[in-house]
């Protein structure tokens, strides 16, 4: 009977103390494995994967293009292609790439889009995209998808000829209207063969036809840019002929959470504690 | 240096060499988790045997209790100093790297190839791989295809840069190759707008064909493509 209590007591102590080092041992490991998780994206990848709105302290440049603000930001790249998902098709775009960056100071959100156009002409314009509410919309003006239940888009169009922002709603091809309630702003100035243009707006509306834009929550940003170069008395590329993306993503940053370190003090206490009555245990001469 | 305790590690050691190392030459590579899922089976099992009796229980634990305890001398001292103060920091870093907001979006699983409708499966192409048919079909995909899926057939065409997910590269043995021509006709035919939820279709750039293409063409397009890309169909085997 003794001996049979002496295994029992054996093996439970056995299972402890293996929990104790397989928690030290698996700790560490998993570390290493969330450093190898963050490795740079593959070769070819495109240089970027989403538009990150910065918190500014100070206010916003809701209208000035060229403000230095802008310059203390990061910003994201992201080729275009011409428009060619359904006609009228376009061979070739003049505009291939653009740059992007964004600020908001809680209340109101700026986002520059800047971009090669060797001519500057009236009919030159601009337009970011968002999916609005909860569905997913197609990223060509929220046409109909045949197996999902798609939502509408919300489209931000400026144009260099009057100098204005459009705020504008579609769900589906040739259903693009502007909004009876317009809460966008733009600016744009060329110079050098570079457009660099700031649409603004509240972060929220109130608008339903709107993306309500909420800090720290992940969404759905697209572009779109259209030459307004005259080449034999027309347009070089209206309506549909334009340089365009697909959906990329788009967060504005949230306010710092500095919860997180109360947290990491009580990781870090629980671990010195357990450390501690373990260490003190083994010391009294007690089989842990 | 020998006993329980070395044993032991070396067998941690060897495990996480096959299962990192020498299982990825003949299989794909295991994920992270499971290996350590693995390693924790292991050093479990190899607790229990290692303190079967209660000499072997003093052999495998004696030298840890004591190192935890410090009833050490030398550089053994420093080693359980330091183990102690890098044990609650790792707990710290890890909380913090679970809990720090990420500046990556969030990883979407995208279905690449997901399952076509019924009324998809099986169709056989009606028209023959003939050398008239391919030339047919070839002057169809450079008219229509190759500005996004590339004159090569490589989906580097001049209109693909811009588009998230990019072409499929029909060259790439993971895509038409491991595909029926009637996946082809469903894919060509909807176009990304015709995809099922789990292949995002709001992001896809393909068109829907069927609004230009008459379904004879889609046919003889799809056997431009697999003549243009290289490959052939995946085919039912013949029964006997």
């Amino acid at each position: 009977m003794v001996d049979r209590y002496e295994n029992m007591k054996h093996w439970l102590t056995s299972f402890r103390t293996g929990l104790c080092l397989t928690l030290m041992c698996v700790l560490p490991v998993s570390l290493a494995g969330s450093v190898y998780a963050s490795d740079p994206p593959p070769e070819g990848a495109p240089a970027s994967v989403s538009v990150r709105v910065y918190l500014s302290e100070g206010a916003v440049p809701i209208d000035d293009p060229q403000s230095s603000a802008w310059d203390s930001v990061a910003e994201s790249e992201f080729n275009l292609s011409p428009q060619v998902h359904w006609p009228d098709r376009l061979q070739e775009a003049t505009v291939k790439k653009v740059k992007v960056r964004g600020l908001h100071d809680g209340q109101n959100i700026a986002i520059r889009v800047e971009y090669q156009d060797p001519t500057q002409d009236d009919a030159d314009a601009a337009a970011l995209e968002f999916m609005v509410g909860d569905q997913k919309a197609h990223f060509a003006h929220g046409q109909e998808m045949l197996l999902v239940e798609g939502g509408p888009v919300n489209i931000w169009y400026w144009k260099n000829e009057t100098g204005t922002a459009t705020d504008m709603s579609a769900k589906g091809f040739k259903t693009i209207k502007p909004q009876a309630q317009q809460d966008v702003s733009a600016k744009g100035v060329w110079e050098n063969g570079t457009w660099k243009v700031v649409f603004s707006r509240p972060l929220e509306t109130g608008d339903e036809q709107d993306i309500q834009i909420n800090p720290g929550i992940w969404t759905s940003v697209a572009f779109a840019f259209w030459d307004g170069k005259l080449v034999d008395g027309s347009v070089k590329e209206k309506g549909s002929q334009k340089a365009v993306s697909s959906w990329w993503s788009f967060r504005a940053e949230p306010e710092p959470d500095n919860s997180i370190f109360g947290y990491v003090v009580l990781g870090l206490l629980i671990a010195a504690a357990f450390e501690f009555f373990l260490v003190r245990k083994l010391r009294k001469g007690q089989a842990v | 240096m020998k006993g329980p305790l070395f044993s032991t590690a070396i067998l941690l050691v060897g495990v996480y060499v096959f299962l990192a190392f020498l299982l990825p030459l003949v299989t794909a590579p295991l994920p992270a988790s499971l290996i350590y899922l693995y390693l924790a089976i292991t050093l479990s099992g190899a607790m229990i045997y290692q303190t079967m009796s209660a000499g072997g229980l003093e052999a495998f634990m004696g030298p840890i209790y004591r190192f935890l305890s410090g009833e050490i001398d030398g550089p053994a001292k420093s080693a359980r100093l330091l183990l102690l103060i890098v044990f609650p920091l790792l707990v710290g870093w890890q909380t913090y790297t679970k809990l720090a907001p990420s500046d990556l979006p969030p990883a979407e699983n995208r279905t690449i190839h997901p399952a076509p409708p019924g009324e998809f499966v099986g169709l056989a192409n009606p028209y023959p791989a003939n050398e008239q048919n391919i030339q047919e079909g070839k002057g169809i995909y450079a008219a229509n295809c190759s500005p996004c899926h590339g004159p090569n057939f490589d989906g580097k065409g001049t209109a693909a840069p811009g588009f998230n997910p990019p072409p499929a590269n029909f060259a790439d043995p993971g895509t038409i190759a491991q595909l029926q021509e009637s996946y082809l006709f469903w894919r060509i035919k909807k176009g990304g707008v015709g995809l099922p939820i789990e292949g995002m279709p709001w992001k896809s750039a393909m068109p829907r064909w069927e609004h230009e293409l008459t379904d004879e063409k889609i046919w003889k397009v799809i056997i431009g493509e697999y003549d243009g890309a290289g490959q052939s169909p995946r085919t039912w085997e013949e029964e006997e």
